[in-house]
């Protein structure tokens, strides 16, 4: 544990997937040539000028000279240049994108690149913290006022250093020229934006967690690891392959009916928690709930796979399976799912149970399968294993997906439950009520209380789901005559 | 007897009082006299080694605060490297207050090691041995931030040389004009008491940062301090509340260029995603 951060250091230093950052550095310092580079202006202030200071469409035209792209594209870069933190924008320095117009960026000074080996660190940003109180007397962002705390409370035993650095960094800077302040408390302040975003921004450096090895050397690939990858490859060669038209066309297939249910391609109803840090979503969407939203009901068509995974779904289909009086192929197979799923010790008293219940010729719930893989299954739970019952089961769920799926998909429950499903209406969140959101974030349901709600609908469904005895029914027609 | 501030001041009163006590007693026997004067020696050795332990403490703490004076000021100078104020003026400014800065380095590691390392004949009270700690976990604070800024300056250097006269032509144009005069102003008035005791010569820029990294492990290796129990003296955001000799509002104003109209801006760069702010 050193002394520089709370996080112990576990020797990876490396950031991935910043590759791009030494090309970035090669363009910019030919953006720099007197003669062939970016041509500059001068910027006036009130008391003073700074020079080199240059347009953005101005950049953007030399890329696409020195690329030889058409202009979207330098747009693009020079974006990316911003993003980065090569280039800094002196209007609007919270937006780090660069405008194909005249606004005014200036370059960023090699000490505050973000090359991949000094990452930006916590100490720092607290000197940089105190620094900027002192000169604001106290006047900060509220997201910087919320990181000064935090800091102030982690790094608490090296805090009179911090301040004492600040303090010190402070009366140093104030022994430059009047310009070369302006330029430097810019520079500083473009650093940390980009470091340290503000709340609810991304940003360009972020990456994944550190890595134990440096990205930036090339690898050295071994005999050994060139003879697997031969033989990797030569049976990849020999598999049966199938036409990609046929591949392609499920893919087409699957994206056209899911694509208005995927988070990322359409907005979630009423609002992405995520995002919003509102978590209606998800309280509409739990497993006990009384009326489904309609995205979830829409989603029980697409098959019976989806139907039975969502466990509110398959509640449904029970009851419907219970005015048909063919419960016992739902029933087979998820007492298969528990025997795939469950514990090793309870399996063979699992196997037992199913057998008496679903198998044994004159079985309370006997399942209507084939004479093959009755005969397969009954062998093969003399000695029970995991997956004795897979072909049971998967004939069992062929059985519902033909024939019960789409008369469930006919019948008046689901129709009555497709009326009655909520279609919620989507947030329209003000910045001042999401940092509220943000701030009112609520621990969400403990996990015992979930689990105690599990148990009580286990009891129920084991209640609900015991064998319909047919005499006690007729003994209580009669009693009706 | 007066209650005085410090604990200090309180012994060297009894002391006085003990010698009273002693002119008094020489009427009686000899031997009684010897005995007591052996105490005496002793507790005056104790007294002189209390004090003697605070003098170092004050003056480990003066150089502490002139070590982060010259390493906040090597900051500034390192800053402007590879940018089109870099010249070989500022290499030497850099390269001088390296120099001084290693210096004190020395000299107030060795000063704490031997404060902490525990070699005393006297066990230091437990408020000494915190001011001690905190000077400890104030110095390793410091120099990890200067190796820090020791390995960016050489890298710089390694990425723009300043050996040939084209090299100036891949120096970035970052607005800054050289105005490091002041800082080496600054530099120069620091003044620490064993400078001019101990001339060791300077290591150049990659010696200075292997020797410093093995100073800090050997330094953590030797004395045992737990710097999380190190306490700040401060309460958070009290640097606001100190009085500074100009209003640096202008600064603000300064950096505020020309307004654009916001309108315009929203038009221009149009981030594709649900209303958050896209920094980059």
């Amino acid at each position: 544990m050193t002394i520089r951060s709370a996080r112990p250091d576990r020797g990876q230093h490396f950031r991935p997937r910043m590759l791009c950052l030494n090309k970035l550095e090669v363009i910019v310092v030919e953006m720099q040539d007197p003669k062939s580079g970016v041509t500059g202006s001068e910027q006036k202030l009130n008391v003073t000028t700074i020079p080199h200071v240059f347009a953005g469409k101005d950049i953007i035209a030399w890329i696409a000279n020195k690329m030889k792209t058409p202009p979207e594209e330098a747009h693009v870069f020079g974006t990316m240049l911003v993003a980065f933190g090569y280039i800094y924008p002196l209007q609007n320095h919270k937006m780090l994108v660069m405008c194909n117009d005249t606004s005014l960026y200036r370059f960023q000074a090699p000490y505050f690149w973000p090359t991949q080996k000094w990452v930006a660190d916590d100490s720092d940003y607290a000197i940089y913290l105190a620094k900027r109180n002192i000169r604001k007397k106290g006047m900060l962002e509220p997201y910087e006022q919320a990181h000064y705390n935090h800091l102030h409370k982690w790094l608490n035993h090296k805090w009179d250093f911090i301040v004492m650095q600040a303090t010190e960094q402070y009366k140093a800077g104030k022994e430059r020229k009047k310009p070369d302040r302006v330029v430097f408390d810019c520079q500083e302040r473009a650093y940390w934006i980009l470091n340290r975003p503000p709340r609810r921004t991304h940003s360009a450096m972020d990456c994944g967690p550190e890595r134990l090895i440096d990205p930036n050397e090339d690898e050295k690939i071994s005999f050994d690891q060139y003879r697997r990858k031969n033989m990797f490859y030569q049976q990849a060669i020999m598999r049966s392959k199938v036409k990609s038209s046929v591949s392609l066309g499920a893919l087409v297939k699957y994206i056209t009916t899911y694509k208005t249910h995927d988070p990322f391609l359409a907005p979630c109803q009423p609002s992405n928690p995520w995002q919003t840090d509102n978590d209606t979503y998800w309280t509409l969407n739990m497993r006990g709930v009384d009326v489904p939203t309609k995205m979830r009901v829409e989603r029980w068509s697409f098959s019976l796979f989806e139907l039975l995974t969502d466990l509110r779904g398959r509640d449904d289909f029970k009851v419907f399976l219970k005015k048909e009086f063919s419960g016992e192929n739902l029933a087979f197979w998820e007492a298969a799912e528990e025997l795939k799923w469950g514990t090793g010790s309870s399996m063979s008293a699992k196997a037992e149970t199913i057998f008496k219940t679903f198998l044994a010729p004159g079985a309370p719930r006997w399942i209507n399968i084939d004479g093959r893989t009755m005969g397969l299954t009954v062998k093969g739970l003399d000695h029970p294993h995991r997956y004795v019952l897979e072909a049971a089961q998967t004939h069992v769920f062929l059985l519902m997906k033909k024939d019960t799926f789409f008369r469930y998909l006919k019948s008046p429950v689901y129709k009555d439950i497709q009326k009655k499903a909520l279609s919620p209406e989507t947030h329209n969140f003000s910045p001042a009520q999401l940092e509220q959101n943000a701030q009112n974030r609520s621990p969400g349901i403990h996990p015992i209380i979930l689990w105690q709600q599990e148990e009580e609908e286990k009891a129920k469904t084991a209640a609900a789901s015991a064998p319909v005895d047919v005499k006690a029914m007729m003994s209580k027609i009669d009693r009706k005559k | 007897m007066k209650k005085t501030r410090t604990p200090g001041c309180l012994t060297r009163k009894k002391k006085k009082g003990v010698y009273r006590k002693l002119h008094g007693c020489q009427k009686l026997g000899g031997d009684v006299i010897g005995t007591r004067w052996v105490i005496m020696s002793r507790w005056r050795q104790s007294v002189d080694e209390l004090a003697a332990r605070h003098r170092q403490q004050v003056e480990c703490q003066r150089a502490q605060e002139a070590l982060s004076r010259v390493t906040s000021c090597f900051q500034q100078l390192v800053a402007s490297l590879g940018s089109s104020a870099d010249c070989s003026f500022l290499r030497d400014e850099m390269d001088e207050t390296r120099m001084l800065a290693h210096r004190i380095c020395n000299g107030l590691s060795k000063r704490l090691v031997r404060l902490l390392s525990g070699s005393d004949s006297i066990p230091s009270g437990a408020e000494d041995r915190q001011v001690s700690e905190r000077l400890w976990v104030l110095l390793l604070s410091v120099l990890e931030n200067f190796l820090s800024d020791l390995r960016k300056a050489r890298d710089l250097i390694g990425q723009f040389p300043l050996t040939q006269r084209y090299d100036r032509r891949s120096l970035v144009n970052t607005g800054c004009m050289d105005g490091v005069v002041g800082v080496a102003a600054r530099v120069a008035l620091v003044q620490v008491p064993w400078l001019s005791l101990e001339e060791e010569p300077c290591p150049d820029l990659t010696n200075h940062i292997v020797g410093l990294e093995a100073m800090l492990s050997d330094m953590q290796l030797r004395v045992p301090v737990a710097f999380w129990s190190v306490e700040a003296t401060q309460p958070p955001w009290a640097e606001a509340r100190g009085e500074l000799d100009e209003p640096d509002d202008t600064l603000e104003d300064m950096m505020v260029v020309e307004a654009v109209s916001y309108n315009k801006m929203v038009a221009c760069c149009q981030p594709p995603c649900c209303g958050l702010g896209c920094v980059g």
